[in-house]
């Protein structure tokens, strides 16, 4: 794999073979060395998105690059529908606008602790994982979820399950227009119906935090945040109903790519134009799905709020305020550049610098909130869009750690520990459906949270504003 | 014959069988094994799974779909499989027979979720003695 060094942390593959542009990657010594660890699979994973039509120079990878199915992880790619450019289900992911919620209280790690273990409790029985049986307590019809899909977080919130400002801190409102719930199909309903308001496996969590060091002031005080305060961060996306949608339209796509001349380096990448009648159609069903994923959270925050109220924490639902709620599995039409684009992230967060008028007012000023959650054990991020990254990266920055270990190797160096106990002797209570899921997901299996966010700051793409740490983790 | 593969952010497994049918069979097992530290082995509830595709790749595709859906949706565990591939003039056929048992997390040892079997570096070929195919799911 050929590439150069253009700065301290950005590198350059130039155009070369069947890439239509360069591509781009931020990286540390460490991340390279990670990167050349594995063969470059994930640069060469980022060549290969080089080669779509309509691709807008340059294709993209953010500082947490890792290797993925078809586009790397973490990977940014932008294309021009005037010039023939693709959408790829693939590109956005099963878990379509999967993302991270983080909400603020007015509470101290003091208040915490003496409910500590009953909270960790009611938020386990409050947020389900969903496997195997949805939620109990919340019944959804075929009708009210063709609602969630076309309007988003909003029609939760009119139900009752939020508070009325919630809306106005979540990327794009809660509610991505042009959804199509028709595009959607039937299995996808089947799935989505049981799931609504329930977190997933893996790598999805909902964590109880302190905020324990504050980087910049004045971008804190936008957002609300001061040392000493807990907050919550949830991460999940749109659990079986995202899957199917990209299953059917990967399947789609697959036939349809060479009918318009397209050919796939990695059927994964399987593209059509988004002028033609399929991307139309992909766009509005990816729509209704990424509503749905802004309701899910939004569903889950209202239980959130239950379990603090049911321990005694808060008195009123709107103690505890949305910051903000961002995905990382999307295309979205976008302005970059006086030009109208479809910028696909897989695994990256939109950072939209300061003055862009897509930024809650009151931050607008700041720069858009960017989360990134590290791993179970260490701490999260609160980072700040900037000028660097409308410059650089479409608005784009880095979405988490990014995996170091294999889960096969997790599992084995955790098998004569436990994990749960560790973490309890470190202040972090752990609730989980199962031993797996921990061992899978435990500090180690994470590369530094730090690294990421230092090449980020950095390279300019990014500000640090505040670091989280956890103190109650809950897995599906 | 089945070997899990060591994928950072996912996870993967090789199948290898005699003939077609035992490799799908062989993929529903390596499924299993993604699922569950303790996969059940007997069970007395039915299922039948009929699949068409255009080609033997997007067959297995949506035959490990077909299951994460019948375990993660509907609770049921594929414990055994009977499978026919008929094959048909423009596309390939799958018709199983399933055998299973309901979803019971702890007592399987339950692993996590998957999302879904990707294309990506996806394929199945015929080699000396039978049938080889390498997946990659999103978990």
């Amino acid at each position: 794999m050929k590439f150069e060094r253009l700065s301290k942390y950005k590198y350059r593959i130039p155009r070369s073979g069947r890439m239509r542009v360069d591509a781009d990657f931020y990286a540390s010594d460490e991340i390279l060395a990670a990167l050349e660890a594995e063969s470059y699979a994930s640069l060469q994973q980022l060549a290969n998105v080089a080669t779509l039509p309509g691709i807008v120079e340059p294709a993209l990878t953010m500082p947490d690059i890792h290797w993925g199915y078809g586009f790397p992880i973490g990977g940014v790619a932008a294309f021009d529908p005037a010039q023939g450019g693709v959408v790829s289900p693939g590109g956005v992911g099963f878990d379509i606008n999967c993302g991270v919620r983080l909400l603020t209280s007015e509470l101290v790690q003091s208040d915490l602790e003496p409910v500590r273990a009953r909270l960790a409790d009611a938020l386990y029985r409050e947020i389900p994982s969903g496997v195997g049986a949805g939620r109990k307590d919340v019944r959804f019809t075929r009708s009210d979820l063709e609602k969630v899909l076309q309007d988003g977080a909003s029609r939760l919130v009119e139900s009752g399950y939020g508070e009325a400002e919630d809306p106005d801190n979540i990327e794009s409102r809660g509610r991505l227009a042009g959804a199509d719930p028709e595009a959607v199909s039937s299995r996808a309903y089947e799935r989505g119906l049981s799931q609504l308001g329930t977190l997933g496996s893996g790598n999805h969590f909902l964590e109880v935090q302190y905020v324990d060091s504050i980087y910049d002031q004045e971008a804190a005080t936008a957002y609300g945040l001061r040392e000493g305060q807990i907050t919550v961060l949830i991460h999940s996306g749109s659990r079986g109903l995202g899957h199917q949608v990209c299953q059917d339209y990967v399947e789609r796509f697959l036939s349809a790519a060479p009918r318009y001349g397209i050919e796939l380096v990695d059927r994964q990448l399987a593209a059509a134009p988004i002028q033609s009648s399929e991307g139309r159609a992909y766009l509005g069903a990816m729509a209704a799905a990424a509503n749905y994923a802004f309701a899910n959270r939004q569903l889950m925050t209202h239980f959130t709020r239950e379990a603090f109220a049911s321990v005694g924490l808060i008195s009123r639902r709107g103690e505890m305020r949305v910051l903000y709620d961002l995905a990382h599995n999307n295309a979205k039409l976008e302005e970059h550049g006086g030009r109208g684009l479809l910028v696909h992230r897989k695994g990256a967060t939109r950072a939209f610098g300061p003055g862009n008028p897509d930024v809650p007012e009151q931050y607008r000023a700041a720069g858009q909130p960017v989360l990134v959650p590290g791993d179970m054990g260490r701490y999260s991020f609160v980072l700040a869009g900037t000028e660097g990254s409308m410059r650089e990266t479409f608005g784009s920055s880095a979405h988490g750690a990014g995996r170091r270990l294999s889960r096969n190797q997790a599992k084995k160096l955790a098998r004569e520990r436990n994990l749960v106990k560790e973490l309890e002797s470190q202040g972090i209570l752990i609730r989980a459906a199962g031993r797996a899921t921990v061992d899978e997901e435990m500090p180690e299996a994470y590369k530094d949270v730090a690294d990421v966010v230092e090449v980020t700051h950095g390279a300019g793409i990014g500000r640090k504003v505040a670091r989280l740490r956890p103190l109650i983790v809950v897995k599906g | 014959m089945i070997r899990m593969l060591d994928h950072t952010a996912d996870v993967g497994f090789e199948v290898g069988g005699g003939s077609l049918e035992e490799l799908f069979d062989e993929a529903r097992r390596a499924l299993l094994m993604i699922y569950f530290e303790r996969p059940p082995e007997s069970g007395s509830d039915r299922r039948r799974v009929e699949l068409s595709a255009p080609d033997l790749e997007a067959l297995l595709v949506r035959w490990l779909n077909e299951l994460v859906h019948l375990v993660q949706d509907e609770g049921f565990v594929p414990v055994r499989a009977q499978i026919a591939l008929p094959e048909l003039p423009e596309e390939r056929a799958l018709d199983a027979k399933l055998t299973g048992a309901p979803l019971d997390l702890e007592s399987y040892g339950w692993q996590g979720e998957v999302k879904s079997a990707t294309f990506h570096g996806l394929c199945v070929r015929r080699e000396a003695g039978g049938w080889r195919a390498q997946v990659i799911l999103d978990v």
